[in-house]
Order: C-alpha cells, then structure tokens, then sequence
C-alpha cells in the first residue's frame, strides 16, 4: 500500500469531446465555491485535463464542505486549439453539495455545439 | 405556413427529462455581455408557458453579435415541484457571430442532468 499518494478528490470530472469521439485533453478548468455571505465565487483548483480527460486532485476531502460550487471550463481556448469555433466561449456547471462525505462525479460531454453534464458516480 | 407567434430570431424550449414533460412556469432570463464593461445586461426576463416555451425573447432589432447568457432557474423550478435539484440553475453562454440566422437553444433537464444543444 502506498502511504505517500494523496486521497483522491471527493470531486471528480471527465471531459468528453464528443464531436469528435475523444476524450476532452488539455482543457483548462476551474473550480470554485461561492460564499454565502458575499455571494462572491472563491477559486478553489485550477487545473488542465490529462489525456483521458480528467483532472485528478481538485480538492481535498478537508475542504469539501457543503455548499454551492462551480466547474468553470475553458471550452472556447478548447476547440481553438483545435483550430476550430465553438459556440460555448465556456461552460460553467453550478452544482449543489449537501451531503459532502459522498463523491462526486460532474462530467462534461461537449462537441462544438452542445454539451451535456450530470451527476454521476 | 410559416408561424407567427414567434419572431424572436432566439428561441428555447425547455424540457424536463425526469417527467417526460414540457417544464411550465420555469423563469427564466437574456442577457448580453458588455464588452467594454465586461459587465452582463439584463435583456429579458421571462416564464416558460406550458409548452416549456417562452416567445418573444428578444427583437430582431437588438439581436447584434456577441456574447449572451440564458439563465434557467432549475433549482426554483424543482422547488416548486417539492424536490430538490443537483443545479441550482443552468446558466448557457454562447457567441452570435452572425445575427441574421436564427437561434434555438433547448434545455433538457432532470434533477441531476442536463443538456443544451445549437438547434434550429
């Protein structure tokens, strides 16, 4: 058992580039939590996704309290690095935490013109 | 024969996936990002009829290329409905580079999904 690897991040996602049937590599994204009081959006990770499209460690299972949180990901840089237009300059995906000992899975499917995300596990 | 109800060159329709139903009575709004002051402007508000329609969401005349946010009030939505939701709402922003076409923008939904796609 290796005792050196952190825990894995209760909050995981997987971007999906469905248009053209690969995962969604090197996209940068975000994650941040927005404060009740100031209703301000604090940034949390900042990340790119790996080759398989996934962003290992966005945030510790300390620091995953409940509350509101937002996956911000940069679809437009995306796609123009793929020499193309999207039409989601980006996608910001604003989810709801209540009960933060369980995992969470957000993932982004995402073509040119379309994108779906949902919970998954 | 071309229908009149509508001449909004933006239109959407919302979907609620989880009940197999038109999502009624969703509020909803337009805005457009001000480049200049990087700021969001409030075009339209509105609710979605029982069709998961809203018509009139903005004239042909103030439709210019740029930056525009729909913003859904999911989480609303499914209150109403004694639920709760995953999102708390749904926000799609999405570039006009050519104002003349016309633009669909659906919303299907469910507590913990959604999806949006460019239609016609």
């Amino acid at each position: 058992m290796d005792m050196t690897s952190p825990l894995p991040s209760p909050l995981t996602t997987h971007v999906l580039n469905t248009g053209m049937g690969v995962p969604g590599a090197g996209m940068a994204l975000s994650l941040h939590r927005l404060d009740p009081v100031t209703s301000a959006w604090s940034l949390i990770t900042a990340g790119t996704t790996n080759d398989d499209g996934r962003c290992p460690g966005l945030i510790t299972r300390e620091c995953f309290t409940p509350g509101v949180y937002k996956i911000r990901f940069e679809s437009g840089q995306y796609w123009e690095g793929l020499g193309e237009t999207c039409f989601y300059p980006y996608i910001e995906i604003v989810f709801n935490i209540t009960d933060a000992a369980q995992k969470f899975h957000v993932p982004l499917l995402l073509s040119r013109f379309s994108y779906s995300t949902y919970r998954g596990s | 024969m071309t229908s009149l109800k509508d001449s909004s060159p933006l239109t959407t329709h919302v979907l609620n996936t989880g009940d197999g139903l038109p999502a009624a009575r969703m509020a909803l709004s337009l805005h457009r990002l001000d480049p200049q002051l990087v700021l969001w402007s409030l075009i339209t508000v509105g609710t979605t009829d029982s069709d998961g329609r809203c018509p009139g969401l903005i004239s042909r005349e103030a439709f210019t290329p740029g930056l525009y946010k729909m913003r859904f009030e999911t989480g609303q939505y499914w209150e109403s409905l004694g639920q709760t939701c995953f999102h708390p709402y749904v926000e799609v922003v999405f570039s006009i580079t050519e104002s003349d076409q016309r633009y669909h923008l659906p919303l299907l939904f469910s507590r913990y999904s959604y999806s949006t796609y460019k239609g016609s």
